[in-house]
């Protein structure tokens, strides 16, 4: 590693009434990330009315800088103060919008809802400091919104910020690491400190582990304390060596297949309570759309399955709609809104639907498998 | 047309995990027609769904939703409703 030349950073805070403004300029990288930290809750210390970050001439933002961002922005929510961010860079609104600081924060700062809807409402309340509140034109916003591209260096960038923002933000989390399984071997490819790193390697020498049983089993391993574990025999005592007490291994899923797993160690026994498992969960689940993006984990042979299920299903539905065309007179969008009440009536998936359907019109005699009855 | 903010599709997208790539296969899979570039313009409201795209894009998420354990929480179209 070289050392970085010193990159000028500074604050520039003005107040309009109660409105602040934030100016960011330069790098946020190590230590100017502390010092954004506490320029941040120096003006938020004034309770301010509303505060507008201006990211605009900022060169450049490390993970720690992100964390800086999502603890104010977790500060501002309690306090119901409003945020919101002027024109950030390209990059820097790229990895904002990937990582939805503010929804992470706030997810974290209340009960997780199981209901979808309630998450979009809160979504829908998020202050500008993603990318859906972002005013922009729209052939700007389309370009932004498109896929993480499989640049390597933009994924491990942005894994790299999971792992900084879960160590930051999941309580009872001393260190955190993202395994991932690559040409059928795992490792590491990022992770929070040496000692996590030993805590993988151990993992995969042993071959047992929860990080290793989450990456194959596609489900979570939580061991509450290491003392009392007795799944791991070879594994347990080599982490207990190093002071770990609890792990939780969260699945890593692409393509709905695990690919990899989102590891979070503590000393403390017992450390991960239910609000930290429930972070826990959104940050693999930020990890898993990462990869998914990045098209990990899935072989090509695996995409050309998963290709031809989804054209043998398109092709039932297709022959469905027609049958229903025919039956009913009706035009085909028209058939496939009755196709999809009747899946929606009878609590099937469309492509069951569709087959009892296409069964049902060789069998004429028979009947229809299900009644269009209106 | 759908009235409320058109964007929510691609926030239930993201309740209910699925990248943009996942979710436009699961729409394909449906007969979806649109590319991955013009389902997620579609997602986010820069182009607006037709009602049948839309119920498209609805039943693919709450495919998702069931297997999750979930209900239908996506609304479809009121063309859907309407009959």
């Amino acid at each position: 590693m070289t050392i970085e030349p010193t990159v000028p950073f500074e604050t520039v805070t003005t107040y309009e009434g109660t409105d602040a403004f934030f100016a960011l300029h330069g790098r946020v990288e190590n230590m100017a990330a502390f010092e954004l930290g506490a320029s941040l809750d120096a003006v938020i210390d004034r309770h301010p009315r509303s505060i507008e970050l201006d990211l605009t001439h900022l060169d450049f933002m490390g993970p720690t800088g992100f964390v800086a961002l999502a603890n104010a922005e977790k500060r501002l929510t309690e306090m119901g103060t409003k945020l919101t961010v002027r024109s950030p860079s390209e990059l820097v609104n790229r990895l904002l919008s990937i990582m939805e600081v503010a929804e992470v924060s706030r997810l974290i700062g209340q009960a997780l809802s199981d209901s979808g809807r309630l998450v979009a409402e809160q979504l829908g309340e998020m202050p500008a400091l993603s990318l859906r509140g972002v005013q922009v034109d729209p052939t700007d916003e389309f370009r932004k919104v498109t896929a993480i591209p499989a640049d390597p260096d933009v994924v491990d960038g942005a894994l790299r910020l999971v792992v900084e923002l879960a160590r930051a933000l999941v309580e009872g989390a001393d260190g955190v690491s993202v395994s991932l399984r690559r040409h059928g071997r795992l490792s590491t490819v990022a992770a929070s400190d040496q000692v996590v790193m030993k805590m993988d390697a151990d993992q995969y020498a042993t071959g047992e582990g929860p990080c290793v049983d989450a990456s194959i089993k596609g489900h979570w391993f939580h061991a509450q304390s290491l003392d009392t574990e007795t799944r791991w025999p070879v594994f347990t005592p080599q982490a207990r060596g190093l002071g770990i007490k609890a792990i939780l291994s969260s699945p890593l899923m692409a393509f709905e297949e695990p690919v990899g797993a989102l590891n979070i160690y503590s000393r403390q026994a017992a450390a991960f309570d239910a609000k930290a498992q429930a972070a826990a969960a959104v940050f693999a689940k930020k990890a898993s759309v990462i990869l998914s993006d990045a098209g990990a984990g899935a072989s090509d042979t695996q995409m050309a399955f998963r290709f031809q299920e989804a054209l043998q299903s398109r092709t039932v539905i297709a022959i469905a709609t027609g049958v229903i065309m025919e039956r009913e007179g009706v035009e085909k969008d028209e058939a496939f809104a009755d196709l999809l009440r009747l899946s929606l009536y009878h609590g099937e998936p469309l492509r069951r639907q569709a087959e009892a359907m296409v069964r049902s019109s060789r069998q004429p005699e028979q009947g229809p498998a299900s009644g269009l009855d209106d | 047309m759908i009235e409320p903010a058109l964007d929510v599709l691609d926030a239930f997208r993201q309740e209910a995990g699925l990248s943009h790539g996942e979710l436009w296969l699961r729409y394909f899979e449906l007969g979806g027609m649109s590319t991955g570039f013009e389902l997620e313009a579609l997602l986010l409201g820069v182009l607006a769904p037709s009602d049948h795209d839309h119920d498209v894009i609805a039943h693919a998420l709450n495919e998702r939703f069931v297997e999750l354990g979930g209900n239908h929480p996506v609304p479809y179209s009121r063309a859907l409703n309407a009959s």
